[in-house]
């Protein structure tokens, strides 16, 4: 048996215990830490999810004027399977869901997810039949950036922000931060009283609400055809 | 609140009616049908099946027609030799609420003359059907699909009606019509629980982007013999 037996986190030891502790931190442990999100931090690979403004600006972060290279994000990661940091910059709507999720669960731990724009984190403006209202339905959002768009600053500091959260964490707790349910695959994020919760009409959509009798939120909620098995 | 607005709401609130119960009558006044020589043909030919005729933003000439005489009427445009109108920029619907007929609009140009045209169809709520123009300009096909997704006109005669937007099992009505509440009609928790529920592998196969391929029988196939069809019809 190797040292991968042994470390914290890998192996069996972080539950069985091994030379290096039961998953309190330990000197050894401290310093491998420091050494992995060292290493990770510095190695953040983007797997642009662009699809409407936020994604100019994005692209805008990449060039050369604001570089995010000079962070580590040395590559524009076009393949979830190579990908560390899910950027979705942009609004989803609901025929784009499955295809995010899918992205998302493609890509190997360890991953984070930065929801960049007011429509990618609240559905924005887009209080509409066909849009997602926030992406915390779909995936696990690590950081937010407001604005509409961010401008490239803002993600860079968003990007810093997943950085430091990379530096604050400790293998020894590596299955808490890296628990993923197999059967979660295509199902909602957040429950249906989490999501009815969050969505909740406002601005002009509240009067259209009212109008329609509050079918938007209350509403048949059941169809009579269910697609799900 | 305007009494014009509040009166706007209240018919979206009841909802629409058919159209019987109101008379639409035409927004703009009858215009100078000798302005543009096409029109001036229309009438001569087609007669009383030529509804009306306006003039909108400056200069759009606009026709009404029967709407059970529409590919004979369009037919005549496209291959008249003194019309010629060949290029069919757009189709699309207007429902203006309120119980009023739902347009089927053709947006057309006459690309040898130089001439533009606006021929509509007004179909009443309760008999949302009218012939496809497929026949006469294949780029009708695509946008006929696009009414009826989001306005629910069913083209008779069109080889491939579906859904072309909103996704193939939506089931919440048809979104730009004046009754459809902007926030759809399931709440969000179901909206999010179908939109996952989506098979994405059969959604995007590559010849949803293929056009001619006998698209009908491949896509979504119900039954185990289809599925049986696809998977030959990709090997070969």
């Amino acid at each position: 048996m190797g040292v991968k037996g042994d470390l914290p986190g890998g192996g069996t030891s972080a539950r069985s215990g091994g030379l290096l502790g039961t998953g309190g931190p330990t000197f050894l442990t401290t310093k491998l830490d420091f050494v992995v999100n060292w290493g990770r931090r510095n190695s953040l690979w983007p797997m642009p999810f662009g699809t409407a403004c936020c994604a100019i600006e994005m692209m805008a972060s990449a060039a050369s004027n604001y570089d995010i290279s000079r962070f580590g994000m040395e590559r524009m990661s076009f393949s979830p399977r190579q990908a560390d940091v899910l950027i979705c910059a942009g609004r989803v709507p609901y025929k784009l869901a499955p295809v995010l999720r899918r992205i998302w669960d493609q890509m190997p731990q360890p991953k984070w997810c930065i929801s960049m724009g007011a429509c990618a984190s609240s559905g924005g403006v887009f209080d509409v039949y066909s849009m997602v209202q926030g992406i915390d339905t779909i995936v696990p959002v690590d950081v937010y950036i407001p604005g509409c768009p961010p401008r490239p600053e803002a993600l860079i500091y968003g990007l810093m922000m997943i950085q430091e959260k990379i530096r604050q964490e400790s293998l020894s707790h590596h299955f808490e931060l890296r628990d993923e349910d197999p059967l979660s695959v295509a199902r909602p994020r957040a429950t249906a009283e989490e999501i009815v919760g969050l969505t909740g009409p406002f601005g002009n959509s509240t009067q259209q609400d009212e109008i329609a009798g509050g079918v938007g939120v209350t509403g048949p909620a059941e169809p009579t055809d269910d697609p799900t098995p | 609140m305007t009494d014009h607005v509040k009166d706007g709401l209240d018919a979206l609130d009841e909802g629409p009616r058919p159209s019987d119960a109101i008379a639409p009558g035409p927004s703009a006044p009858e215009a100078n049908r000798n302005e543009h020589p096409s029109v001036a043909a229309l009438f001569e030919r087609f007669g009383r099946s030529v509804v009306h005729h306006e003039v909108v933003s400056g200069g759009q000439h606009v026709v009404h027609v029967e709407p059970g005489r529409n590919v004979e009427i369009l037919t005549w445009l496209r291959d008249d030799p003194e019309h010629r109108f060949d290029l069919l920029a757009d189709v699309t619907a207007v429902d203006l609420g309120g119980g009023a007929p739902i347009q089927v609009v053709y947006q057309l140009f006459s690309i040898p003359h130089r001439r533009a045209l606006r021929v509509k169809c007004l179909l009443p709520l309760d008999a949302l059907e009218v012939d496809s123009v497929v026949p006469l300009w294949n780029t009708a096909n695509w946008l006929e699909r696009e009414v009826y997704d989001l306005f629910g006109v069913t083209f008779r005669n069109h080889p491939d009606l579906r859904r072309i937007l909103m996704p193939h099992d939506y089931a919440e009505g048809h979104p730009l019509r004046k009754d459809f509440p902007l926030r759809g009609r399931f709440s969000r928790a179901e909206q999010t629980r179908r939109a996952l529920a989506q098979d994405v592998d059969r959604f995007y196969i590559p010849a949803e982007r293929a056009v001619g391929r006998e698209p009908q029988e491949v896509f979504f196939p119900e039954s185990p013999e289809a599925d049986a069809d696809e998977a030959t019809r990709d090997e070969t």
